[in-house]
């Protein structure tokens, strides 16, 4: 099981930026409820326990606004990208 | 509220409560990868001094990390930083900036500090236009691209500038683009753990200009441009420059060893006060 | 660490004036020096390529001088007493980042062996070209130190001051010279190590946020804030505030960014301008500086000797202006005869602090491309005081 924190304040928009939802593997963000102090609806994440703590979110997010905490036996994920 | 915090935040400076980027920008993507290679090697920020130029990547130091900064006039953080190399050899001395800083008004300093082989590790942030100031041509501008400068159309070729900094000399050399954050992060730990000049050219996403004058339009978009068309360096060698048109080769161009300038300083200050 | 035995070579030379600079440079503790080849400054690097390693030091020659300039404040901010040395067209590249070195309040010297201009003119000829460039070429208000020299003897001594006014004040000083001084031979007395006091910059001791530390814009010259200690010094040449933080929307700080290091300067001028003045009961006054003073001297004695009263005031720092100096000057005698090895430069900054009070005139030599004939100034004294 992972945790996933988006830091909604620090979020830039699911719409406007939306790169957490473009590399999740398992599609589980969706787009939140209230605009922030930035002005921006952030995305959020309802169904935690369908994450697999790959952390491509935290990894790609241009805000710092997502952690993924893993729990230990979490399967580690292949890398989404380009081989080499 | 809760205790949570990003596991990065530690080299991020505490006043500093948010990034200056617009929506979907590459720089933070980059900043992370940066902080991410420092922290996996267990590097503290104290063994670091960060030199930037002028343009919305320079703004990945300044003034979120939380080290010593430099941050300079246009096109010049290279020549900076080399003075900052030669006065404190034992620190990494980094630069992040982009290509119209680095690779245009500052491309002088680029290939001269790659052929001189000082020891910085320099980030090159490529979002292939003039970002801060409007969406201006630079000299990485795909040809044929309308710019506000080319209303028209881009009429010149844009720089390989992993190449060219191969070309200057440069024994370790990197291309990646933003979606494949990972391996800036280990070609970046590579970097810091060699000792002389060493480029990685990061291809990064400018969603408001670039992404409107490419057409591309959001983050999105252009990252899936990236993942769609980059093409890893072993394969890229093995096609002709038809098939590689509008690809994006990605890599480690180069990693070899060669002396290094300010630990060669060092060598003739001991070499000149023996001879005393 | 290498260890920085300077090994001055103390005692009587004949030597020329580069020379005598770059041995002062070291004298006064520089570790690091960046230029680029510029005839007539070039030998002052050719020397400090070969001293500056046996001091401890690196010499770095760089792809151009705006390079140059870059480094050496780089270096600065390493801790290294640091240089660059050019000529006018160099200074001319180089005024951004001399620019940067102000707003950053960086100590820096910057050696100007003056030659013919404008443009690439005639670079073996000295001049007194670069008066107002160094002063206002770059663009903004502020103020930088302005030494000059006018001998082989000046260019050794004037330089160690150089380097301890930069330390002093956190800011660039020039130590000017020309093309005749830099390339002439003349007798240079190099006093022993112990003899030559230097002065090192203030640097912070508090701690690792420069949120709780002044760093910047303090008319009393704030504490530098060098890297590598551990300090997370935030440096930019955008405006900034008290800790070096960027702010580009708070007028107040915008203020200050401008006025405190101009502050700094003007507030302690009485520390930092020299003059030499023997116009005690004269009527007129040779007002020069450099090499020019060689002439005015000679000029003064040949009037004296035919019962004119004259004497000589030398501007040993053009910047900051000696106003109060002249200002005095003004009151007690009739006229002042200013003599620039140039077509007028310093000229209108010295007339508008003493016209109200006295005469003021300008004489540049008969031919430019060489310096005054004291016959020729004599002949101007004559007619000015029929």
């Amino acid at each position: 099981m992972s945790k996933v924190t988006v830091f909604s304040q620090s979020c830039k928009g699911f719409e406007e930026c939306g790169l957490c939802s473009f590399v999740c593997p398992k599609h589980l963000f969706k787009s939140g409820d209230e605009i922030n102090r930035l002005g921006y609806v952030p995305s959020a994440i309802e169904e935690q326990e369908k994450c697999i703590g790959c952390q491509n979110c935290m990894i790609y997010c241009p805000d710092f606004a997502i952690v993924v905490e893993k729990e230990a036996d979490d399967p580690q994920l292949e890398e989404e990208d380009a081989n080499d | 509220m809760n205790a949570i915090q990003h596991p990065l935040r530690k080299y991020i400076r505490g006043h500093v409560t948010k990034t200056t980027t617009c929506p979907g920008c590459g720089n933070g993507m980059a900043a992370q990868a940066i902080l991410r290679a420092i922290d996996e090697l267990g590097l503290s920020m104290d063994d670091f001094v960060f030199v930037s130029g002028i343009g919305c990547s320079a703004w990945i130091p300044s003034p979120l990390f939380a080290a010593d900064t430099l941050h300079t006039t246009h096109g010049r953080p290279i020549a900076y930083a080399t003075g900052v190399k030669l006065g404190l050899p034992e620190k990494h001395v980094m630069v992040v900036s982009g290509d119209g800083d680095l690779s245009a008004i500052g491309g002088n300093h680029l290939i001269h500090a790659a052929r001189k082989n000082i020891g910085l590790t320099v980030v090159l942030m490529n979002n292939r236009i003039y970002g801060m100031t409007g969406g201006q041509t630079a000299p990485t501008t795909p040809k044929g691209l309308r710019t506000i400068t080319s209303p028209y159309e881009t009429l010149e070729y844009p720089f390989n500038i992993a190449e060219m900094v191969v070309a200057a000399g440069a024994p370790f050399v990197a291309r990646w683009t933003t979606f494949q954050p990972r391996q800036i992060t280990r070609s970046l730990k590579k970097a810091l753990q060699r000792k002389g000049f060493s480029l990685i050219e990061v291809i990064t996403q400018c969603p408001v200009q670039f992404g409107r004058v490419s057409k591309l339009g959001n983050a999105v978009n252009m990252l899936k441009h990236f993942k769609e068309n980059s093409v890893p360096l072993k394969k890229a060698r093995a096609l002709d420059s038809g098939a590689l048109a509008g690809k994006i080769v990605v890599g480690e161009f180069v990693d070899i060893e060669k002396a290094e300038l300010a630990q060669e300083c060092a060598r003739i200050i001991r070499q000149a006060q023996e001879a005393n | 660490m290498t260890s920085q035995n300077k090994k001055i070579p103390s005692g009587t030379h004949f030597e020329m004036g580069n020379w005598a600079c770059a041995e002062g440079a070291i004298a006064a503790g520089c570790t690091f020096a960046a230029g680029y080849p510029i005839t007539p400054a070039s030998e002052v690097a050719n020397y400090l390529a070969e001293r500056l390693p046996q001091a401890g030091g690196t010499f770095l020659q760089t792809e151009d001088e705006i390079a140059a300039v870059c480094a050496a404040i780089g270096a600065s901010w390493a801790g290294k007493k640091a240089m660059t040395v050019t000529s006018g067209p160099g200074i001319s590249l180089m005024q951004e980042n001399i620019g940067f070195a102000v707003a950053t309040e960086t100590p820096l010297v910057i050696v100007d062996v003056q030659r013919l201009g404008p443009s690439t003119g005639v670079p073996s000829i000295g001049m007194a070209g670069d008066m107002v460039q160094v002063a206002r070429g770059s663009h903004g208000d502020y103020q930088i130190i302005a030494l000059c020299a006018q001998s082989p003897q000046e260019m050794f001594d004037l330089t160690v001051r150089a380097f301890n006014l930069a330390e002093r004040f956190r800011v660039p000083v020039f130590l000017m010279a020309d093309g005749f001084i830099g390339h002439m031979r003349e007798q240079v007395v190099i006093p022993s190590e112990k003899a030559i006091s230097l002065v090192d910059r203030k640097i912070t001791q508090k701690g690792k946020n420069p949120m709780e530390r002044q760093d910047f814009l303090d008319a009393e010259v704030a504490p530098m804030p060098v890297f590598g200690r551990g300090l997370a010094s935030h440096v930019t040449s955008s405006c900034h505030d008290i800790h070096g933080m960027r702010n580009l929307s708070d007028p107040e700080v915008m203020h200050s960014y401008i006025m405190t290091p101009i502050q700094k300067i003007k507030k302690h001028r009485d520390e930092i301008v020299q003059v030499e003045s023997d116009c005690a009961g004269k009527k007129v006054a040779l007002v020069t500086y450099g090499t020019v003073a060689r002439a005015a001297r000679a000029a003064a004695r040949m009037a004296t000797d035919q019962g004119l009263s004259v004497g000589t005031f030398r501007m040993l720092t053009c910047w900051p202006l000696p106003d109060q100096e002249i200002r005095q000057l003004a009151q007690e005698v009739d006229a002042m005869l200013v003599l620039e090895n140039n077509a007028g430069q310093m000229f209108p900054y010295l007339k508008a602090e003493a016209a109200d009070k006295c005469r003021v005139e300008f004489l540049g030599p008969q031919t430019l491309g060489q310096i005054h004939e004291p016959e020729y100034v004599l002949a101007r004294l004559k007619e000015m005081m029929k």
